[in-house]
Protein backbone atom coordinates (compact mmCIF):
# COMPACT_ATOMS: atom_id res chain seq x y z
CA UNK A 1 0.00 0.00 0.00
CA UNK A 2 1.54 3.36 -0.84
CA UNK A 3 0.63 6.62 0.61
CA UNK A 4 1.60 10.27 -0.34
CA UNK A 5 3.71 11.56 2.84
CA UNK A 6 2.57 14.99 3.55
CA UNK A 7 4.42 17.95 1.60
CA UNK A 8 5.00 19.44 5.27
CA UNK A 9 6.68 16.49 6.32
CA UNK A 10 8.94 15.59 3.61
CA UNK A 11 11.70 17.93 3.98
CA UNK A 12 13.70 18.45 7.52
CA UNK A 13 15.57 21.79 6.44
CA UNK A 14 13.24 24.31 7.20
CA UNK A 15 13.11 22.80 10.84
CA UNK A 16 16.56 22.60 11.27
CA UNK A 17 16.64 26.48 10.20
CA UNK A 18 13.97 27.49 12.47
CA UNK A 19 16.04 25.50 15.39
CA UNK A 20 19.07 27.37 14.59
CA UNK A 21 16.79 30.62 14.42
CA UNK A 22 15.48 29.91 17.74
CA UNK A 23 18.97 29.14 19.47
CA UNK A 24 20.26 32.54 17.45
CA UNK A 25 17.64 34.57 19.12
CA UNK A 26 18.03 32.45 23.17
CA UNK A 27 21.43 34.32 22.32
CA UNK A 28 19.99 36.92 21.66
CA UNK A 29 17.87 37.57 24.92
CA UNK A 30 21.08 35.89 26.83
CA UNK A 31 22.86 38.81 25.32
CA UNK A 32 20.70 41.90 26.18
CA UNK A 33 20.69 40.66 29.75
CA UNK A 34 23.77 42.09 29.74
CA UNK A 35 23.76 45.51 27.87
CA UNK A 36 22.22 47.41 31.04
CA UNK A 37 18.99 48.26 29.09
CA UNK A 38 17.51 49.20 32.00
CA UNK A 39 13.49 48.89 32.14
CA UNK A 40 13.85 48.20 27.99
CA UNK A 41 15.22 44.69 28.92
CA UNK A 42 11.58 42.86 29.73
CA UNK A 43 10.41 44.26 26.86
CA UNK A 44 12.90 43.41 24.22
CA UNK A 45 13.79 39.78 26.19
CA UNK A 46 9.82 38.72 26.43
CA UNK A 47 9.57 40.23 23.01
CA UNK A 48 11.88 37.79 21.84
CA UNK A 49 10.24 35.04 23.51
CA UNK A 50 7.29 36.21 21.77
CA UNK A 51 8.81 35.63 18.34
CA UNK A 52 10.39 32.32 18.99
CA UNK A 53 6.81 31.02 20.05
CA UNK A 54 5.72 32.36 16.67
CA UNK A 55 8.55 30.10 15.18
CA UNK A 56 7.62 27.13 17.09
CA UNK A 57 3.57 27.73 16.51
CA UNK A 58 3.93 27.72 12.74
CA UNK A 59 6.79 25.14 11.94
CA UNK A 60 7.14 22.58 15.04
CA UNK A 61 3.49 22.58 15.79
CA UNK A 62 2.58 22.55 12.13
CA UNK A 63 0.30 25.54 11.97
CA UNK A 64 1.46 26.65 8.47
CA UNK A 65 -0.37 25.75 6.40
CA UNK A 66 -3.32 24.29 8.95
CA UNK A 67 -6.89 24.35 8.37
CA UNK A 68 -8.62 27.71 9.51
CA UNK A 69 -10.19 26.18 12.69
CA UNK A 70 -6.96 24.46 13.82
CA UNK A 71 -5.55 28.26 13.84
CA UNK A 72 -8.32 29.45 15.58
CA UNK A 73 -8.41 26.91 18.28
CA UNK A 74 -4.25 27.85 18.19
CA UNK A 75 -5.23 31.37 18.90
CA UNK A 76 -8.15 31.48 21.18
CA UNK A 77 -5.70 30.32 23.80
CA UNK A 78 -4.05 34.06 23.17
CA UNK A 79 -6.94 35.55 23.01
CA UNK A 80 -8.95 34.09 26.43
CA UNK A 81 -5.21 35.14 27.55
CA UNK A 82 -6.02 38.49 26.92
CA UNK A 83 -9.39 38.41 28.38
CA UNK A 84 -8.14 37.41 31.98
CA UNK A 85 -5.46 39.86 31.93
CA UNK A 86 -7.80 42.64 31.50
CA UNK A 87 -10.23 41.74 33.72
CA UNK A 88 -7.34 41.37 36.33
CA UNK A 89 -5.51 44.61 35.70
CA UNK A 90 -9.11 46.62 35.85
CA UNK A 91 -9.22 44.88 39.56
CA UNK A 92 -5.69 45.65 40.41
CA UNK A 93 -5.67 48.82 38.79
CA UNK A 94 -8.23 49.94 41.37
CA UNK A 95 -7.46 48.76 44.60
CA UNK A 96 -6.20 50.86 47.00
CA UNK A 97 -3.13 50.33 49.33
CA UNK A 98 -1.87 47.64 47.00
CA UNK A 99 0.74 46.20 46.99
CA UNK A 100 0.83 45.91 51.12
CA UNK A 101 3.28 48.05 52.20
CA UNK A 102 4.22 45.40 54.84
CA UNK A 103 5.34 42.60 52.41
CA UNK A 104 8.24 45.35 51.08
CA UNK A 105 9.14 46.41 54.46
CA UNK A 106 8.91 45.84 57.75
CA UNK A 107 5.08 46.57 59.34
CA UNK A 108 4.15 49.77 60.79
CA UNK A 109 2.11 49.97 63.50
CA UNK A 110 -1.08 51.67 62.13
CA UNK A 111 -2.48 54.64 64.49
CA UNK A 112 -6.09 54.20 65.85
CA UNK A 113 -7.54 57.00 63.26
CA UNK A 114 -5.96 55.24 60.55
CA UNK A 115 -7.15 52.17 61.20
CA UNK A 116 -10.73 53.59 61.16
CA UNK A 117 -10.60 55.51 57.97
CA UNK B 1 1.77 -5.07 5.14
CA UNK B 2 -0.72 -7.52 5.23
CA UNK B 3 -4.43 -6.16 5.02
CA UNK B 4 -5.22 -7.13 9.10
CA UNK B 5 -2.54 -4.17 10.05
CA UNK B 6 -3.72 -1.73 7.83
CA UNK B 7 -4.85 1.01 10.41
CA UNK B 8 -9.04 1.34 9.72
CA UNK B 9 -10.92 4.30 11.79
CA UNK B 10 -12.86 4.33 14.66
CA UNK B 11 -16.41 3.42 14.20
CA UNK B 12 -17.45 6.79 15.02
CA UNK B 13 -15.31 8.77 11.93
CA UNK B 14 -15.36 8.28 8.05
CA UNK B 15 -11.90 7.86 7.32
CA UNK B 16 -8.56 8.01 9.55
CA UNK B 17 -8.05 11.63 8.06
CA UNK B 18 -11.28 13.04 9.72
CA UNK B 19 -9.92 11.19 13.01
CA UNK B 20 -6.50 12.58 12.77
CA UNK B 21 -7.46 15.90 12.50
CA UNK B 22 -10.03 15.88 15.35
CA UNK B 23 -7.66 14.29 17.43
CA UNK B 24 -5.33 17.08 16.46
CA UNK B 25 -8.24 19.73 17.34
CA UNK B 26 -8.44 18.21 21.12
CA UNK B 27 -4.61 18.66 21.54
CA UNK B 28 -5.72 22.38 20.62
CA UNK B 29 -8.40 22.46 22.76
CA UNK B 30 -6.10 20.91 25.57
CA UNK B 31 -3.40 23.66 24.89
CA UNK B 32 -5.94 26.76 25.37
CA UNK B 33 -6.60 25.61 28.94
CA UNK B 34 -3.06 25.24 29.14
CA UNK B 35 -2.17 28.45 27.63
CA UNK B 36 -4.31 30.11 30.46
CA UNK B 37 -3.16 28.03 33.37
CA UNK B 38 0.68 28.97 32.43
CA UNK B 39 -0.11 32.26 31.40
CA UNK B 40 -2.13 33.19 34.52
CA UNK B 41 1.17 32.59 36.26
CA UNK B 42 2.98 34.32 34.71
CA UNK B 43 1.12 37.00 34.59
CA UNK B 44 1.26 36.84 38.53
CA UNK B 45 5.21 37.18 38.34
CA UNK B 46 4.84 40.64 36.20
CA UNK B 47 2.18 41.93 38.57
CA UNK B 48 4.44 41.13 41.62
CA UNK B 49 7.55 41.89 39.55
CA UNK B 50 6.02 45.49 38.74
CA UNK B 51 5.62 45.65 42.65
CA UNK B 52 8.80 44.76 43.73
CA UNK B 53 11.10 45.34 40.81
CA UNK B 54 14.41 45.56 43.24
CA UNK B 55 13.72 43.12 45.62
CA UNK B 56 12.94 40.60 42.26
CA UNK B 57 16.12 41.53 40.74
CA UNK B 58 18.15 40.91 43.72
CA UNK B 59 16.73 37.82 44.81
CA UNK B 60 16.94 36.68 40.82
CA UNK B 61 20.67 37.20 41.14
CA UNK B 62 20.70 33.88 42.80
CA UNK B 63 19.61 31.89 39.81
CA UNK B 64 22.26 29.90 37.69
CA UNK B 65 22.20 30.90 34.50
CA UNK B 66 24.37 28.38 32.92
CA UNK B 67 21.75 25.80 33.86
CA UNK B 68 18.96 28.04 32.37
CA UNK B 69 20.43 28.10 29.26
CA UNK B 70 21.77 24.59 29.14
CA UNK B 71 18.21 23.76 29.18
CA UNK B 72 17.06 26.28 26.89
CA UNK B 73 18.96 24.60 24.62
CA UNK B 74 17.95 21.13 25.24
CA UNK B 75 14.79 21.86 25.27
CA UNK B 76 14.50 23.87 22.29
CA UNK B 77 16.86 20.62 20.68
CA UNK B 78 13.80 18.40 21.77
CA UNK B 79 11.37 20.24 19.69
CA UNK B 80 13.26 19.73 16.46
CA UNK B 81 14.04 15.86 17.40
CA UNK B 82 10.61 15.10 17.99
CA UNK B 83 9.64 17.24 14.76
CA UNK B 84 12.30 15.02 13.19
CA UNK B 85 10.65 11.52 14.23
CA UNK B 86 7.23 12.55 13.13
CA UNK B 87 8.68 13.15 9.73
CA UNK B 88 10.30 9.89 9.85
CA UNK B 89 6.54 8.30 10.88
CA UNK B 90 5.27 10.47 8.39
CA UNK B 91 7.69 8.91 5.54
CA UNK B 92 7.82 5.65 6.69
CA UNK B 93 11.20 5.21 8.16
CA UNK B 94 10.37 3.13 10.84
CA UNK B 95 14.25 3.10 12.21
CA UNK B 96 14.78 6.79 11.69
CA UNK B 97 11.68 7.65 13.74
CA UNK B 98 12.77 5.01 17.34
CA UNK B 99 16.39 7.18 16.55
CA UNK B 100 15.21 10.58 16.79
CA UNK B 101 12.18 9.44 19.40
CA UNK B 102 14.39 8.17 21.58
CA UNK B 103 17.16 11.07 21.19
CA UNK B 104 13.92 13.07 22.12
CA UNK B 105 13.64 11.51 25.51
CA UNK B 106 17.27 11.65 25.71
CA UNK B 107 17.17 15.21 25.99
CA UNK B 108 14.03 15.32 28.25
CA UNK B 109 15.78 13.31 30.38
CA UNK B 110 18.72 15.48 30.76
CA UNK B 111 16.74 18.36 31.14
CA UNK B 112 15.17 16.82 33.96
CA UNK B 113 19.00 16.34 35.06
CA UNK B 114 19.91 19.51 35.20
CA UNK B 115 16.89 20.97 36.59
CA UNK B 116 17.49 18.75 39.65
CA UNK B 117 21.32 19.47 39.50
CA UNK B 118 19.87 23.15 40.11
CA UNK B 119 17.25 22.62 42.70
CA UNK B 120 20.40 20.84 44.44
CA UNK B 121 21.90 24.08 43.83
CA UNK B 122 19.43 26.43 45.58
CA UNK B 123 19.59 24.07 48.02
CA UNK B 124 22.60 24.91 48.70
CA UNK B 125 22.58 28.48 48.36
CA UNK B 126 19.30 28.29 50.50
CA UNK B 127 16.71 29.70 47.89
CA UNK B 128 13.72 27.07 49.25
CA UNK B 129 10.71 29.29 50.81
CA UNK B 130 9.60 26.79 53.91
CA UNK B 131 12.15 24.06 53.56
CA UNK B 132 15.81 26.08 53.53
CA UNK B 133 15.43 29.87 52.94
CA UNK B 134 17.63 32.48 53.98
CA UNK B 135 16.93 36.09 52.35
CA UNK B 136 19.70 37.70 50.94
CA UNK B 137 21.37 41.18 51.53
CA UNK B 138 19.11 43.94 49.79
CA UNK B 139 16.56 41.14 48.47
CA UNK B 140 13.98 42.88 51.49
CA UNK B 141 10.96 40.62 52.56
CA UNK B 142 9.28 40.62 49.39
CA UNK B 143 12.52 38.53 47.58
CA UNK B 144 11.00 35.32 48.05
CA UNK B 145 7.69 36.25 46.57
CA UNK B 146 10.47 35.38 43.31
CA UNK B 147 11.65 32.07 44.83
CA UNK B 148 7.88 30.89 45.13
CA UNK B 149 7.09 31.33 41.97
CA UNK B 150 10.42 30.19 40.45
CA UNK B 151 9.90 26.80 42.65
CA UNK B 152 6.02 26.78 41.69
CA UNK B 153 6.66 27.22 38.07
CA UNK B 154 9.62 25.31 37.00
CA UNK B 155 7.81 22.46 39.32
CA UNK B 156 4.89 22.42 37.20
CA UNK B 157 7.08 22.60 34.13
CA UNK B 158 8.81 19.84 34.91
CA UNK B 159 5.41 18.09 35.67
CA UNK B 160 4.41 18.59 32.44
CA UNK B 161 7.81 17.06 30.74
CA UNK B 162 7.86 14.46 33.01
CA UNK B 163 4.17 13.96 31.40
CA UNK B 164 5.61 14.58 27.81
CA UNK B 165 8.44 11.75 28.41
CA UNK B 166 5.92 9.07 29.82
CA UNK B 167 3.96 9.70 26.34
CA UNK B 168 7.12 9.30 23.99
CA UNK B 169 8.05 6.67 25.92
CA UNK B 170 4.59 5.27 25.33
CA UNK B 171 5.05 5.57 21.99
CA UNK B 172 7.96 3.41 21.64
CA UNK B 173 7.89 0.60 23.68
CA UNK B 174 3.67 -0.07 22.89
CA UNK B 175 2.27 2.00 19.90
CA UNK B 176 5.47 1.51 17.77
CA UNK B 177 6.10 -1.62 18.45
CA UNK B 178 3.05 -3.02 18.10
CA UNK B 179 3.67 -1.25 14.28
CA UNK B 180 0.72 1.13 14.94
CA UNK B 181 2.64 4.11 13.79
CA UNK B 182 2.16 4.38 10.16
CA UNK B 183 2.71 6.54 6.95
CA UNK B 184 -1.25 6.27 6.79
CA UNK B 185 -2.32 7.14 10.42
CA UNK B 186 0.84 8.73 12.94
CA UNK B 187 -1.62 11.20 14.40
CA UNK B 188 -0.69 10.02 17.96
CA UNK B 189 2.61 10.97 17.31
CA UNK B 190 1.49 14.33 15.87
CA UNK B 191 -0.59 14.85 19.13
CA UNK B 192 2.00 14.16 21.37
CA UNK B 193 4.44 16.54 19.24
CA UNK B 194 2.17 19.39 19.55
CA UNK B 195 2.27 19.28 23.51
CA UNK B 196 6.15 18.55 23.85
CA UNK B 197 6.39 21.85 22.01
CA UNK B 198 4.13 23.86 23.92
CA UNK B 199 6.03 22.56 27.18
CA UNK B 200 9.00 24.01 25.16
CA UNK B 201 7.21 27.59 24.47
CA UNK B 202 6.55 27.57 27.99
CA UNK B 203 10.55 27.05 28.84
CA UNK B 204 11.18 30.03 26.25
CA UNK B 205 8.87 32.64 28.74
CA UNK B 206 10.49 30.94 31.73
CA UNK B 207 13.60 31.48 30.76
CA UNK B 208 13.65 35.56 30.84
CA UNK B 209 11.37 35.64 33.51
CA UNK B 210 13.52 33.46 35.96
CA UNK B 211 17.19 34.15 34.40
CA UNK B 212 17.29 36.96 33.11
CA UNK B 213 15.13 39.66 35.38
CA UNK B 214 19.01 39.99 38.16
CA UNK B 215 21.01 40.63 35.67
CA UNK B 216 19.54 43.46 33.02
Amino acid sequence: MRFEVDPRRARPLPFVFAWAGLVVLGGAGLWTAFLGMGKWAPIVQFSIAAIQTGVVYILFMRLKGAPSLKLIFAVSGFFWLLFLYGIIMTDYSNRQGWPPSSVASPPVLETPAATHE
Amino acid sequence: MPDSAVPRPEIQFATLAQQGDTAELGIWAFLINETIFFGALIFTYFLYRNFYPHEFAVAAKDTVLWCGSVNFLVLVTSSLTMVLGINAAAQGERREMIRWLVLTCALGFAFLFVKGYEYYLDFLHKSVPIVAYEAKPGEGSAGILFWVFYWVATGLHAIHLITGIGLVLYMLLWRIRRGEMTPAYYTPLEVIGIYWSFVDVVWLFLFPAIYLVGRS
